[in-house]
């Protein structure tokens, strides 16, 4: 930790933490569950380090990846912040241009 | 307009009222009360916008749909062993649904939610005792503070599934993070998939290991990587889950030459038997495997193919290739059939001999996204 510098409230929190040796220790997972807590190729390329491993078309991939929050970057998570992001696409192959780029929403 | 005569029906006409304009509606929501016929094959699958469809497979039709509460996701299902009732986690993750599927009348219904302020999840975590009498889930709750939330510990939780439509536990344990699927064993243990597959005893709470996944050590192979949220309740009460590995050629651990393979873990639920072992190499991704119900050393793989592999050889013996991607292979009782769920709304049937395309039942409605379907006969 020498090279970085806690700036804000959630850093130094952290420091604090480390400091007092109450952060548990991290394990990567074996098996894989959603909401950013996994980093395997996904969207952009596949585990062969190519294309032809992602779902065909990628509509038949979308309602699988947004109704778990698999890859809540690249899909809206549709189990907690966006549930209604597929409200008038039900039927993604056919109603994909109902779709919509989302954006976070003020906290204040 | 016959179906307005049936509290289920009205459930129904109200749910398409409140679905907004470009929803796709559940076409044959009218046949909600349709009877189940003993001795026919069945599936169950749910699709959105939010529809629970029985499919006939003895003429590959559409036998009913019902309209469900609440919202979508995951539409998991788990048919109890009276063969009579749908479980279902959906609602966002966050409700279990009982679902009588000769009337479509909701029985049961447990709110994952200890209390208003806590969000509570179950990731795919939710199955049924052998006896039909318990269902259980893990949860993981976040309470929503009105500055911060604050992350819980998982709960395993066991409800009286006659409990009626508010249902609470009646038991609750302490449960490991990262559980992705449960399933209940014929002599009443529960057997839990995380970072290991654990044996749970449902009285107490207390685990012991089945099948290791992390802890799994074998030298000279890299440790394994599993995929694990589609529940499939077999045939042969073999619950199976894929994974791949790498095996070395020497002490170096060299990846570049390194032979990658993927494996199953093995759980048969009647016996309480477990195996683990190689059966292919890794060319191409499967989300799901299934053992043939005809023969056990015949393993099928799916995603953007339909695999068969020799379990002793190590072979790959026959793909067929699909239309699009499905997510979830479901072995008809038989063997005979293999049915591609999940993604559209299409169930795909191919033969489990030939590998050949037999058809497709189109699912009123939308995508059925994860797809978690079961297979049985009434």
């Amino acid at each position: 930790m020498k090279h970085l510098k806690a700036i804000n409230n959630k850093a130094q929190k952290l420091e604090q933490a480390v400091a007092e040796g109450r952060v548990e220790e991290v394990v990567a997972m074996s098996a894989i569950a959603g909401c950013a807590s996994t980093t395997d190729p996904g969207w952009e390329i596949d585990v062969f380090g190519g294309v032809s491993s992602l779902c065909q078309p990628m509509e038949a991939d979308l309602y699988g990846c947004s109704d778990p929050c698999w890859w809540p970057a690249q899909v809206p998570d549709m189990m907690n912040t966006y549930p209604d992001w597929n409200k008038d696409a039900a039927n993604s192959k056919e109603d994909w241009r109902n779709l919509g780029t989302v954006f976070p929403a003020d906290k204040l | 307009m016959t179906h307005t005569t049936f509290p289920g029906a009205v459930r129904t006409v109200a749910a398409l009222a409140a679905l907004g304009a470009g929803t796709i509606l559940p076409a044959q929501a009218a046949n909600e009360s349709r009877p189940l016929q003993a001795g026919t094959e069945y599936m169950v699958v749910v699709n959105h916008p939010n529809n629970l469809n029985v499919l006939d497979l003895k003429d590959n039709s559409v036998f009913k749909t019902c309209a469900l509460p609440g919202a979508f996701g995951p539409g998991m299902v788990q048919i109890a062993p009276d063969r009579k009732t749908a479980y279902i986690l959906n609602n966002r993750f966050g409700t279990i649904y009982g679902v009588r599927l000769d009337d479509c009348q909701v029985h049961f219904q447990a709110e994952l939610s200890p209390a208003p302020e806590v969000r509570a999840k179950s990731i795919f975590s939710f199955a049924l005792s052998v006896d039909g009498k318990e269902a259980y889930a893990v949860y993981n709750p976040t309470t929503l503070h009105k500055d911060h939330y604050e992350v819980g510990e998982p709960r395993l939780v066991v409800y009286d599934t006659a409990a009626g439509v508010d249902a609470r536990p009646i038991r609750s344990f302490p449960a490991p993070r990262q559980v992705t699927m449960l399933q209940g064993a014929a002599d009443g243990s529960l057997y839990m998939v995380g970072a290991n597959i654990f044996k749970v005893d449902v009285h107490t709470g207390k685990r012991e290991l089945a099948l290791p996944i992390r802890d799994w050590q074998r030298p000279s192979y890299a440790p394994v990587d599993v995929l694990s949220v589609w529940p499939v309740q077999t045939p042969t009460r073999d619950f199976t889950l894929l994974y791949t590995t790498a095996r070395f050629t020497d002490d170096k651990q060299d990846p570049a030459t390194a032979e990658y393979l993927y494996g199953y873990l093995n759980v048969n639920l009647e016996s309480g038997q477990t195996e683990a072992r190689d059966f292919g190499p890794l060319t191409e991704i499967y989300f799901t495997g299934a053992r043939s119900p005809k023969d056990p050393n015949i393993m099928f793989g799916l995603l953007h193919r339909l695999a068969k592999y020799d379990v002793r050889q190590q072979k790959l013996i026959g793909a067929a290739e699909l239309e699009h991607t499905y997510y979830a292979v479901i072995p008809s009782t038989s063997g005979d059939r293999m049915y591609l769920t999940g993604t559209f709304n299409d169930v795909a049937i191919y033969d489990a001999d030939t590998l050949a395309k037999l058809g497709n039942i189109e699912l009123p409605g939308g995508d059925m996204s994860l797809g978690t379907a079961q297979v049985f006969i009434r």
